[in-house]
């Protein structure tokens, strides 16, 4: 087991760790940038100070209660549902692909590919949000029509690796993959 | 044939669009500055109200401007998604057929499966 760090595509920080259970099987976790006091400190100041703003126009106190409110409920449901912790892929040759997101809240989403419906993972380029990104994806095929495209599950969405941790996570999936085509066939 | 230098009928069009414009400008300043009792004198009743020489100009304006933000949505809006297999293949690389490898003879154009593409750039060990 390896950890290594690397950034993301915006710079932050972030740090990929590889696990092999066995010879067909490897864990991949990439752990995203933590919660940055620096701008919780200032998503609170700014709340709380546009509603002392607003406090000192209508005199109402209210509005100072609603802000700490809207403040606390509004930093629960983020780590709930938006902050990432870290994300993984599990690659077992022969059964399939799990990738899992971790929330900051301990919340997590679990989606599993069998290997019948992957046909490879790689990476590819494309243009999000006026930048041109490098991110993993799985392809995968209808298992009847192995020389097509069905869909594409892009990997790794809140961490955004760069392309040096994507070449590592690409190399291990692959050395996995390669395995399929020695292995018999189930019928 | 299709050259951009000038021609006989082209300096024609050009004084055409000038004089046309001169005098559409000429007609909207009367328009919008000549008192309205002083039309009818004349008897141009059924003109637009002088409300629209200003108004006209604001909705132009403001259409340009939005005109810029718009073009930038619809540009985001139109660009493929990440889960998108149109990041990956298209209709015509779908349907290409793959030509046969002759000696000594450039080979020919063809669009490569990304997993090739992949495996070229990033397997081999330097």
């Amino acid at each position: 087991m390896e950890e290594r760090e690397y950034r993301s595509a915006s710079g932050a920080p972030i740090a990929l760790r590889r696990r092999q259970y066995s010879a067909s099987c490897r864990e991949l976790v990439v752990r995203c940038p933590r919660l940055q006091l620096r701008s919780l400190s200032a998503a609170t100041s700014a709340v709380w100070l546009a509603a002392y703003g607003l406090f000192v126009l209508c005199e109402n106190s209210m509005v100072l209660s609603a802000a700490i409110f809207i403040t606390l409920i509004g930093l629960i449901i983020y780590l709930h549902f938006v902050k990432i912790d870290h994300e993984s892929l599990l690659v077992i040759g022969s059964l399939g692909i799990q990738v899992t997101s971790s929330y900051a809240s301990g919340k997590e989403s679990t989606t599993f590919i069998e290997m019948g419906h992957v046909k490879d993972v790689v990476i590819n380029e494309a243009i999000h949000m006026q930048k041109v990104i490098y991110y993993l994806c799985i392809l995968l095929q209808d298992p009847g029509d192995p020389q097509g495209v069905s869909e594409v599950v892009p990997l790794f969405q809140s961490s955004k690796p760069r392309l040096d941790c994507l070449i590592e996570v690409y190399k291990s999936c692959q050395e996995i993959l390669e395995q399929r085509k020695t292995a018999p066939q189930p019928s | 044939e299709n050259s951009p230098a000038p021609l006989p009928e082209r300096a024609i069009y050009g004084f055409a669009l000038f004089l046309g414009s001169w005098f559409g400008f000429m007609l909207y300043l009367i328009w919008a500055y000549v008192p309205e009792t002083w039309l009818f004198s004349l008897g141009l009743t059924y003109w637009p109200q002088k409300y629209w020489a200003v108004a006209l100009p604001a909705y132009l304006l403001v259409a340009i401007g939005i005109g810029y933000i718009l073009l930038f949505g619809i540009n985001m809006m139109s660009t493929a998604p990440l889960n998108s297999t149109h990041t990956i293949t298209d209709n015509y690389a779908k349907k290409q057929q793959q030509k046969k490898f002759q000696e000594e003879a450039i080979p020919a154009l063809g669009d490569i499966p990304i997993s090739e593409v992949n495996r070229m750039f990033f397997l081999p060990e330097k």
